[in-house]
């Protein structure tokens, strides 16, 4: 460990400190939902010095991304209703003193915890490199996802899936774009849409050897929606086909899983010589769902003129 | 002084920042970005200490890939309740801190 | 069929009823929704049948094996589990069919539709299965994943009422989740001291290790959140008292009990080698307050739904009075009968509210003078379920009191008997108060009347809660047979 990346760490780890204390306590929320943004960014630096580069993808295009976009739009939804600020958000009194030091007393207790760990913990990286070969992909973490632990995903897929039913039965009204889409958009729009179709595809394909999959794809995929979204508003209404494409992903991987329990395997059990390509079917029908539940969270429910509902 | 225990102690400070917004603060945006900002606390102690072996462990990457999705779906409902919140009631604070000035 | 069919049966009916229920949209939703119902009951109870001849099994998920893999494990506990909630569920499902359909009739007759109504069904079979799924979970992060399908349904189900009910929503999403990055950072502590996820693997391995201590606490913490046991229960009754009558039963009568199995499972299993005294003698105060607080403001509540929620904070208290005396023999017993029986008069008791809702126009039990003679199926219901609540022989609730008593005297800890004892004199008060205006006030007419089969499942439910007294001995052969571990 030379000095110079000791240095980096201590730096973007104080960084990260500072920032989440920094946006905790700014009374413009809008500031600190920047701040936010710039947290993510730098936690997926975070990740990639911690060797995990599928979670720095995924972080930089979900946690930074995607939740920064909904956070944006929502204050933009609350500031047409009043102010949003407060002058001190977390001024000090007597029930937040109390609630300081319990938290300070957790936070001495982790440190400890973290510091009296046993040495010599190796996780499950031995049993990992040795199952690799029969799981049909070359990314442990792709294996992980989709077949040592597939069925936490499955149930993950099934959480996005109740994430829009939600968004739908409170009805959330479309907020059109703050003005017009200008040409300049439009055009960006004509020039990013095709490259960002095509690298959700290559995150989706890259995932099963290199750092990538179906969330980060989606991720990406979503981005353009959201951008067509701006410079074309449009309404992902509660309709048939939109509920298939958002039912598809849950259902083909529910699918694949029953009928390898009827094939006398058990539940989600891929076998080894059909692993890979069982993944990418999965990871396909899963890149499109979660793509269009993305959109559908950030777009909201689509409702008519006269305020019914449109299912 | 290694790096996982720099982002793990660095996590743990993240968390417990986040866990005191959530406690303290009142309107509701800022508790949904608090319990973000704790949740990165918490997802970068487990990829911190999957660190200890080299190469990492994969297993805790893949808990964490979900772990973020799942905190971006909660987000999502979060804010959906929250505007729909402000709509009918004119306020982005909980019935019962609002009567506090 | 074989002990894993059934299981697997339990676990994807309600999963793949939700898909479909969403592709297929609101005309089909609630046949499939009753489908589902009929299937998935029919799977955990033919799988409780198989746990008590071939005893508890072990299933990988996958085929890896834990600790690579995700290993669900099915043994007597989970099945009861399993089976209350299948039963309770079909009785759920089949009134919802009846309450949807009389707000159909209602929004018909104003010449407005229902809305979005109709993805109760999604989020009710989603809800069904997330449950099925945590109570035969065997790993700490899939536990978790659960926790969230169950909590974030359960979200979007409270939110369906529209008005006050969406604070309350807000409110426990907020509060679940800030519960569940609890848990996770004891999750990770644990994974981190001993490479595993799985319970069994981390029974064996466990140690008092600060990080193992510090892990228990959050994870508890967090739990207890969710469970909504005294003093972390101020989320539960708007959230209970504001949605529809359907989610208010299942919200009250069964995901409640989803953290007290957990709990059950990491105290008094996983962490049972740490020496655990003083944490179950804790939790079991913490459910001695809860019974008392409850029960003080379920009296004082002017609603009727408000005060059945209310009454759901006092009955969460008894369960965790199993934590204390979980070494006398019969204790177990008695608080799972206890948890069946509740689930089934609860669930009742939110039917009836939901039917006197439905035919006055509103629940403030001062003006609900004679609903008895307006309403006997339903005021039948609620004597019933009133009766095995505050506990009075014959009924399960009774048969569960008593085995929790025995084993508080038995154990010396009269204390806990005296709770016991004075918790169901409270339940007494506060049914019977509205008992009184159902049947000792003259009638107030009204011209609606309820849906027949939502006044007839609350009545069957109520009745099964009765029924229950005579469950006691099966169920403790069961837990000795299926090795409730």
């Amino acid at each position: 460990m030379s000095g110079d990346t000791l240095v980096l760490d201590l730096v973007l780890a104080g960084l990260l400190v500072f920032l989440a204390w920094r946006l905790l306590t700014l009374s413009d929320l809008f500031k600190a939902t920047v701040l936010f943004i710039v947290f993510g960014v730098l936690l997926s630096l975070a990740w990639v010095r911690l060797n995990a580069p599928d979670v720095a993808l995924a972080e930089a295009a979900i946690g930074a991304g995607v939740t920064g976009a909904l956070v944006l739009d929502a204050l933009r939804r609350l500031d047409a209703r009043g102010p949003a600020d407060e002058a001190q958000p977390l001024r000090l009194n007597l029930p937040r003193l109390v609630g300081a030091l319990l938290v300070m007393g957790l936070g001495a207790f982790l440190l400890w915890s973290v510091l009296s760990l046993p040495p010599g913990w190796r996780g499950l990286s031995s049993e990992t490199a040795a199952a690799m070969p029969r799981s049909g992909v070359v990314n442990p973490v792709t294996a992980s996802l989709l077949n040592f632990r597939g069925y936490d995903t499955l149930l993950e897929i099934a959480v996005l899936m109740l994430a829009v039913l939600g968004v739908w039965t409170l009805n959330a009204e479309p907020m059109p774009p703050a003005e017009p889409a200008g040409p300049i958009l439009d055009v960006l729009v004509k020039a990013l849409l095709p490259p960002m179709v095509v690298v959700a595809g290559y995150l989706l394909w890259a995932g099963g050897h290199a750092p990538g999959g179906a969330f980060q794809g989606a991720a990406v995929l979503a981005a353009g929606g959201i951008l067509l979204h701006l410079a074309r508003p449009f309404n992902v209404a509660n309709r048939g086909v939109v509920r298939l494409v958002i039912g598809f992903g849950f259902a083909v991987f529910l699918l694949v899983g029953l009928t390898l329990a009827t094939l006398g395997g058990r539940f989600l059990e891929l076998p080894e010589r059909h692993a890979g390509i069982l993944i990418l079917m999965i990871e396909t029908a899963a890149m499109i769902s979660i793509a269009l539940t993305f959109v559908v969270l950030f777009v909201g429910n689509a409702r008519d003129n006269a305020g019914r509902d449109t299912s | 002084m290694t790096p996982p225990i720099i982002y793990a102690s660095a996590g743990a400070a993240v968390l417990c920042l986040g866990l005191f917004g959530f406690l303290a603060a009142r309107h509701v945006l800022r508790r949904i970005l608090a319990l973000n900002v704790m949740g990165s606390g918490v997802f970068m102690m487990l990829v911190a200490l999957a660190a200890r072996t080299d190469p990492p462990d994969p297993i805790p990457h893949a808990l964490v890939l979900t772990g973020i999705v799942v905190a971006v779906c909660v987000t999502a409902l979060a804010l959906a309740l929250l505007t729909r919140m402000c709509r009918d009631e004119g306020s982005a604070l909980l019935p019962e801190d609002r009567d506090i000035e | 069929m074989t002990q894993e069919s059934w299981m697997e049966g339990t676990l994807a009916a309600p999963l793949l009823g939700a898909v479909l229920a969403l592709i297929a949209g609101r005309s089909a939703a609630s046949a499939i929704g009753i489908l589902t119902a009929l299937v998935g009951s029919a799977a955990s109870i033919g799988l409780a049948f198989a746990v008590s001849r071939g005893g508890s099994f072990r299933y990988a998920v996958g085929g890896w094996g834990a600790p690579l893999g995700i290993d669900l494990r099915v043994d007597a506990l989970a099945a009861v589990m399993l089976a209350m909630t299948g039963v309770v569920g079909l009785c759920i499902s089949v009134y919802a069919v009846g309450y949807f359909r009389g707000k159909e009739a209602e929004a018909a007759s104003s010449r407005t539709n229902t809305g979005p109504a109709w993805l109760f069904w999604p989020m009710w079979l989603m809800l069904w299965g997330g449950m099925n799924a945590l109570y035969l979970s065997g790993d700490l992060f899939n536990i978790y994943v659960a926790l969230e399908v169950v909590g974030i349904s359960g979200i979007g189900l409270i939110a369906l009422a529209g008005g006050s009910a969406i604070a309350a929503a807000l409110r426990y999403l907020l509060l679940g989740l800030a519960g569940s990055l609890l848990y996770i950072v004891g999750v990770e502590l644990l994974y981190a001291g001993y490479a595993t996820l799985d319970l069994e693997q981390l029974r064996q391995r466990i140690d008092a290790q600060p990080s193992t201590w510090l892990a228990a606490a959050l994870m508890t913490a967090g739990l207890l959140a969710k469970s909504a046991l005294f003093p972390l229960h101020f989320w539960l009754p708007p959230a209970h008292g504001h949605a529809l009558a359907p989610v208010s039963a299942a919200l009250s009568a069964l995901v409640v009990k989803t953290g007290f199995y957990l709990l059950v499972r990491l105290w008094l299993d996983v962490f049972a080698a740490l020496g655990t005294e003083h944490v179950t003698t804790f939790l079991g105060a913490l459910g001695a307050a809860a019974v008392l607080w409850g029960g003080v403001q379920a009296l004082q509540q002017e609603r009727l739904k408000m005060m059945v929620a209310y009454s759901t904070v006092a009955q969460i208290g008894y369960l965790f009075m199993l934590f204390p005396l979980a070494s006398m023999s019969g204790s177990l017993t008695g608080a799972l009968l206890l948890a069946v029986s509740h689930a089934m008069s609860k669930a009742a008791l939110f039917m009836c509210a939901g039917s006197v809702l439905a035919v006055y126009g509103h629940d403030r039990i001062q003006s609900l003078q004679g609903f008895g003679a307006l309403m006997p199926m339903t005021a039948a219901a609620f004597a019933l379920s009133s009766i095995s609540l505050i506990g009075l022989p014959p009924s399960g609730g009774f048969a569960g009191k008593w085995m929790l008593l025995s084993a508080a005297l038995a154990g010396g800890a009269w204390w806990w008997a005296a709770i016991i004892v004075l918790g169901g004199l409270l339940t007494a008060a506060y049914l019977l108060r509205v008992l009184a205006f159902a049947f000792l006030e003259p009638v107030v007419a009204s011209s609606t009347r309820a849906p027949r089969a939502m006044e007839l499942t609350s009545l069957i439910l109520a009745g099964m809660a009765i029924a229950m007294n005579f469950a006691l001995l099966p169920l403790h052969d069961l837990l000795h047979a299926g090795g409730a571990r």
